[in-house]
């Protein structure tokens, strides 16, 4: 094939299977910027993707599949909230439960889902792509540009000096983690209803993952989450591309290492300057 | 106080009664690798579970899903102490597990799916598709417009590398100048990396597949592009009705109530397993041609099929669908008149593999590392 033709087939695999990582990441990167790292995102997609496959099987609509999701996404986010915002448990642990919690109800509820056709699905290359794009340019102007941004932002780095300033930190962070779990839920969808389409127990085999690491590697930045997330896409596809050349054991890690990579390395001192500084600390009003 | 000798008394019907119960049913334990969700293996074993529950009254069955590979042993326990007389392990991974748990239990009975290692109280068993490949592989040489076939394999591992090399032989039978190119993904499960390797391989030029993944990815992106393709292990064509041309069915029912019923009859006992291995092919009726059950080719190709004709050494000059359908006979009788791994067959780098007029046995078949000639990408461990 031409290298023209490369270019572009590459291209648009790296829209398809960047798309939902895009949702997940952008999600997880609001919820971490105001302060509550939500390692649930594995739990939360594969919930969405059932919850999608579900309904769009049941009403033939997938775009009411895909707000179901939404809300399922949204939901699941709300248990963490509760536990890691109200209770103040640690939000590593509570993360991770609802990871499991995801993916063992998904497993669940979704018997007798499995092996059955989808008639009425969503194309790949859909709105769903343009709307992450769009979405990772508003949520940069968001914070950087405006007076929510730096609410959001404040209540991540010092959530102190937020609550001085008469900002109520649990809403913040309530409405952030649940933006990440609507997200979340929202590229399950897209999972089950375009990428796929299909339900199978265990579907998101480890996206979700993938997701908190672009988010973290991207210095909470949502326009490098595009870049990393269309990055990984490239790179996944073309693992499978190159193994007519390069040894499939080597090319295995390839997505991996090289979007990691590639994210630290242009991240210079910015890194630091991203990690929201109150990151996975409960916040106790009157305690420093 | 009275209200407590109705519950003794209760409890005391009940303990004499349960051992009763007990000397009529079997009670038999299923450790499964993944979830029962799946659509793949873990799916149909469950589904074999399921059936052979249905057909056998005096059969009781407990299972417990996605357990790792290395942790099964306290499983086992688990299910012994629960009263299972009978466990099975259906992972290859289980094997070392589940001997070192045959032999602290002697005198309970073990089978395990896909390994070599047994013991006088341990039994292995498989459903193999290797014939069911090379009629695909058949169907896929007539089939393909490029002269290049597609076959996405789970893992570098000779159980997969028989199945491939049987498609490779069989599309090369048909058109002897087609190519079969390959993509590892080294998952079992994996929609994503079996989507873009599927991607890659339409890329390369490539317009029929076959593959080795728990789910109908392959099969889906395929038919997305208008392309043909062959089902594996569950029923797909009804993900793709017009694009799956057949594919591998496996019914792992008709091991389970064979050697349950051995046990139930006192034929197979904790002391006679050592050599009990089931290697169930096509004439056992424990795989099956096609993507639909009862369904061996899809009539949506069977005119494409009768239009390409072949020249076989045995039957002349032949349709290639009455070719797969004469194979199918000839496999599935009890006499097998016919095997793909008949010499005299060279690797792609030449070396004589299956001398002329021999067959490959089933300790060679379940070793095979060599690959097939025609098949084009890479191979780890080529000899």
């Amino acid at each position: 094939m031409d290298e023209g033709g490369w270019v572009l087939a590459t291209a648009i695999r790296a829209m398809a299977l960047g798309t939902p990582i895009l949702w997940g990441t952008l999600g997880e990167i609001v919820a971490e910027r105001s302060g509550v790292i939500n390692l649930g995102v594995e739990g939360m997609m594969i919930l969405g993707a059932l919850a999608a496959f579900v309904v769009a099987q049941l009403t033939g609509q997938p775009a009411v599949g895909l707000g179901v999701a939404a809300a399922v996404g949204g939901a699941a986010a709300l248990l963490h909230a509760f536990v890691s915002i109200t209770l103040r448990a640690n939000q590593y642990v509570s993360g991770l439960a609802l990871t499991m919690f995801g993916l063992g109800l998904a497993g669940l509820l979704g018997r007798g889902w499995e092996g059955r056709p989808l008639l009425d699905t969503l194309p790949e290359i859909s709105a769903l792509t343009y709307a992450g794009l769009g979405l990772a340019a508003a949520l940069w102007a968001v914070f950087y540009h405006t007076r929510w941004g730096i609410v959001l932002r404040s209540v991540g780095e010092m959530p102190a000096a937020a609550d001085a300033l008469g900002v109520n930190v649990a809403l913040v962070r309530y409405l952030a983690v649940a933006f990440g779990g609507v997200m979340a839920g929202a590229a399950g969808a897209f999972l089950s209803l375009a990428y796929r389409p299909a339900w199978t127990e265990g579907m998101t085999a480890g996206m979700g993952w993938i997701v908190i690491a672009i988010a973290i590697f991207a210095a909470w930045d949502p326009l490098r989450a595009v870049a990393g997330a269309l990055l990984f896409g490239a790179l996944f596809h073309l693992s499978f591309r190159l193994q007519a050349w390069v040894a499939p054991e080597l090319l295995k890690m390839m997505p991996f290492a090289f979007t990691i990579l590639a994210l630290a390395a242009t991240a210079g001192g910015r890194r630091g300057q991203g990690a929201p500084e109150a990151l996975g600390v409960p916040y106790v009003t009157g305690e420093r | 106080m009275r209200r407590i000798y109705l519950v003794l008394a209760l409890v005391l019907i009940a303990g004499l009664a349960a051992p009763g119960a007990a000397q009529q049913k079997l009670k038999a334990g299923f450790i499964y690798v993944g979830p029962i969700g799946d659509y793949g293996w873990t799916h149909a074993h469950d589904e074999g579970r399921r059936l052979a529950q249905q057909r056998l009254p005096w059969l009781e069955t407990i299972y417990v899903e996605s357990v790792p590979e290395g942790q099964v042993e306290p499983f086992i326990e688990r299910m012994i102490q629960q009263g299972a007389r009978v466990i099975f392990t259906t992972s290859f991974g289980f094997m070392d597990g589940t001997l070192a748990a045959a032999r602290r239990y002697p005198n309970h009975i073990f089978a395990h799916a896909s390994g070599f290692k047994r013991n006088r109280n341990m039994a292995t068993y498989m459903a193999d598709f290797y014939q069911v490949y090379y009629l695909n592989g058949l169907m896929a040489g007539a089939l393909t417009r490029t002269g290049r076939t597609a076959y996405v394999g789970a893992f570098p591992i000779p159980e997969v590398k028989r199945h491939l090399n049987a498609f490779a032989l069989g599309v090369r039978t048909v058109n002897p100048q087609a190519t079969v190119h390959v993509r590892w993904i080294f998952e079992w499960f994996n929609p994503a990396a079996a989507k873009e390797a599927t991607e890659a391989l339409i890329a390369a030029g490539a317009d029929v597949f076959a593959f080795t993944e728990d789910s109908p990815t392959v099969v889906q992106v395929a038919a997305r592009r208008n392309l043909p393709s062959f089902g594996h292990y569950s029923p797909m064509q009804k993900f793709a009705p017009r694009h799956v041309v057949s594919g591998q069915l496996v019914h792992w029912d008709r091991i389970y109530i064979d050697f349950l019923s051995k046990i139930y009859a006192g034929r197979y006992t904790a002391d006679n397993l050592a050599d009990v291995d089931y290697w169930w092919l096509l004439a056992e009726k424990a795989v099956e041609l096609g993507g639909e059950p009862g369904v061996p080719i899809n009539p949506a190709f069977r005119a494409a099929l009768q239009a390409a004709r072949v020249s076989t050494p045995d039957l002349g000059r032949v349709s290639v669908y009455d070719l797969v359908m004469r194979r199918l006979a000839q496999m599935s009788a009890p006499q097998m008149t016919f095997d793909p791994f008949t010499g005299p067959i060279r690797d792609r780098k030449g070396v004589l593999r299956v001398p002329a007029g021999k067959r490959l046995t089933v300790g060679e078949l379940t070793s095979m590392e060599w690959a097939a000639p025609g098949v084009v990408g890479p191979w780890p461990k080529e000899p």
